[in-house]
C-alpha cells in the first residue's frame, strides 16, 4: 500500500503552487509532536502522524478533541503551538465551510477555484467533476439556493479537479450527504488512493471505503 | 487568466450580485448631504463654506457603512481558506477586494458629488479639485477600511469597532483632502493634494500586507 514512496518526491511541477514545504523526500505527510490550541485551550499535545502515498487515515474522537483544528493546522490556516508539520504534496482542504460563495453558481465557484489553482477549468473538466458527485443538475443555480447536502456535493466535486498526488484534508465530508452521494464520495476516495493520493478525514459517519483505513483517535484532554 | 484576474473578475461578479449593499452606501451619502440644508437652512451664505467639508464627511461615513462586508462573506463561506491554499498571495487577494470595493462603492458616490455640490451652493470652479481629491481620498479610505475589516473579522460588534478603529486613522486623509478640495489660487495640484497622494501611497504599500496578515489565520463558519 505504501510502496510508491519515491514516486511522489518533488513531483508535479505543474501544481507547485499547491505544494507546501516542498523539499526532502520521502513524499507524504509528517506531523511530529504537534500541539494544538483552540480558543486559548490546549486540546492536543505531542500529536504525531505519518502518511505516505496511497494511505488513508481517519480522525476520530469526541467533539472538541481537536480534529478540525488539526486539519486546519495541516492546511496552514492555523499555527501549531508546538511541533512540526511537513507535507510535500499538494493539499486540498474541504473544511466545515464549503468554500462556495452563496451569490455565485456552483459552476462559477468551481471554475474560479480551478483557475485560481491553475487546474483544468474548461466546461468538459467541470462537467466531469460535477458528474462524479452527481451535482450537474443544480450546478447552475446560485449556491444560496442549494441545500446543505447539495452544497457539499459541489464542494466535493473540487477534489476530482486536483492533482492525483494530492493530500485531501476532509472535515466531515459526508455530513448532509444522501446515500447515493455518500457512495459517490467513497468511490472518489478509493480512486484517489489507488492513484497514489492520500486522504486524512475527520468523520463520525462511517466511510464505506475498500481500503483499510488507519484510525487516529484524538483523546479528550480533560 | 492569472489568479489575480480570476479573483478580480469574481469580486466584480460578487459586487454586482450584491449591488443592493452598495446602493445603501450611495443612499447614505445622499441622505447625509440632504440633511445638511435641512438642519442649517437653505441659505447659500451658510451652506457654501461648509459644502466641501460636509461632502468629505459624508463620503467618509458612507464608505464606512460598506466596509464591514468586504471579507465577511468570503471568510464565512470558506473561500479565504481556498485562496490561502492557492497560488494567489493573500495581499493580492486583498488588493483585488479593495479595488472592486472602490469601483462599486466609491465611483457612484463620485458621480453623485457634482449634484450634491450644486445643492450646497459650492463654488463650481472647485469641482475638479474636489473630485480629484475625492478619488484619492476614497481610495485611501478603502484601504483603511480593508485593514479595519480584516482586523475586526469575526469580532463581535465588528462594525462599531471598525468605525472607532478606522476613523481616527482617516484624519490625515480628511485634513489634506478637504484642503486640497478648495484650493486658494485655483490650481488643482496643490501641496495638500500631493500629501493626500502620499497618504494613499503609504496605505497602498502597507494595507494589503496588514490585512493579509490578519486574514492568514481566521476561523471559517463553525470551523473549530
Amino acid at each position: 500500500m505504501s510502496a510508491t514512496q519515491p514516486d511522489n518526491a518533488n513531483k508535479s511541477p505543474a501544481h507547485d503552487s499547491l505544494v507546501r514545504d516542498a523539499g526532502a523526500p520521502p513524499a507524504g505527510l509528517r506531523v511530529d509532536g504537534v500541539a494544538l490550541v483552540r480558543g486559548g485551550r490546549l486540546v492536543q499535545n505531542a500529536l504525531s502522524l505519518a502518511m505516505v502515498a496511497g494511505e488513508v487515515t481517519l480522525l476520530r474522537g469526541p467533539n472538541g478533541s481537536g480534529k478540525s483544528t488539526l486539519l486546519r493546522t495541516i492546511a496552514g490556516r492555523l499555527p501549531a503551538a508546538a511541533g512540526t508539520i511537513e507535507c510535500d504534496v499538494p493539499v486540498l482542504y474541504i473544511g466545515h465551510a464549503d468554500g462556495l460563495s452563496p451569490a455565485l453558481t456552483g459552476r462559477q465557484n468551481l471554475a474560479d477555484w480551478a483557475m485560481l489553482n491553475g487546474l483544468a477549468n474548461d466546461d468538459v473538466a467541470i462537467d466531469a467533476a460535477l458528474d462524479r458527485m452527481q451535482a450537474r443538475a443544480f450546478a447552475d443555480l446560485p449556491v444560496r439556493r442549494l441545500s446543505h447536502g447539495q452544497r457539499r456535493r459541489v464542494a466535493l466535486a473540487r477534489l476530482t479537479l486536483g492533482p492525483s498526488s494530492a493530500l485531501w484534508l476532509l472535515d466531515e465530508p459526508n455530513s448532509g450527504l444522501d446515500a447515493a452521494s455518500s457512495i459517490a464520495l467513497d468511490d472518489l476516495i478509493s480512486d484517489h488512493l489507488k492513484g497514489g493520493g492520500m486522504v486524512l478525514a475527520a468523520t463520525h459517519l462511517p466511510l464505506g471505503i475498500t481500503h483499510s483505513p488507519r484510525t487516529l483517535v484524538l483523546e479528550d484532554m480533560a | 487568466m492569472s489568479p489575480f484576474e480570476v479573483q478580480l473578475r469574481r469580486d466584480l461578479r460578487l459586487g454586482w450580485a450584491g449591488r443592493g449593499d452598495m446602493a445603501v452606501m450611495l443612499g447614505f451619502f445622499l441622505i447625509i448631504l440632504t440633511l445638511v440644508p435641512l438642519a442649517v437652512g437653505p441659505d447659500a451664505a451658510f451652506l457654501q463654506p461648509i459644502a466641501v467639508p460636509m461632502i468629505w464627511i459624508a463620503a467618509m461615513l458612507s464608505s464606512l457603512a460598506g466596509f464591514t462586508r468586504i471579507f465577511s462573506e468570503d471568510v464565512r463561506c470558506g473561500w479565504v481558506d481556498q485562496v490561502a491554499l492557492s497560488p494567489l498571495p493573500l495581499p493580492l487577494y486583498v488588493i483585488a477586494k479593495a479595488a472592486t470595493h472602490w469601483v462599486i462603492g466609491a465611483v457612484p458616490m463620485l458621480l453623485a458629488t457634482p449634484l450634491m455640490a450644486l445643492m450646497l451652493y459650492m463654488d463650481t470652479s472647485h469641482l475638479p479639485a474636489l473630485l480629484l481629491a475625492l478619488v484619492l481620498g476614497t481610495a485611501a479610505l478603502t484601504l483603511l477600511g480593508v485593514i479595519g475589516a480584516a482586523l475586526t473579522e469575526g469580532a463581535r460588534g465588528g462594525g462599531g469597532l471598525m468605525a472607532v478603529l478606522v476613523l481616527p486613522l482617516a484624519m490625515p486623509a480628511l485634513i489634506f483632502g478637504a484642503l486640497a478640495s478648495a484650493p486658494a489660487d485655483g490650481g488643482i495640484v496643490t501641496p495638500h493634494l500631493m500629501l493626500l497622494g502620499a497618504v494613499l501611497a503609504v496605505l497602498l504599500a502597507v494595507a494589503p500586507f496588514i490585512a493579509a496578515a490578519a486574514l492568514s489565520e481566521t476561523e471559517s463558519e463553525s470551523g473549530a
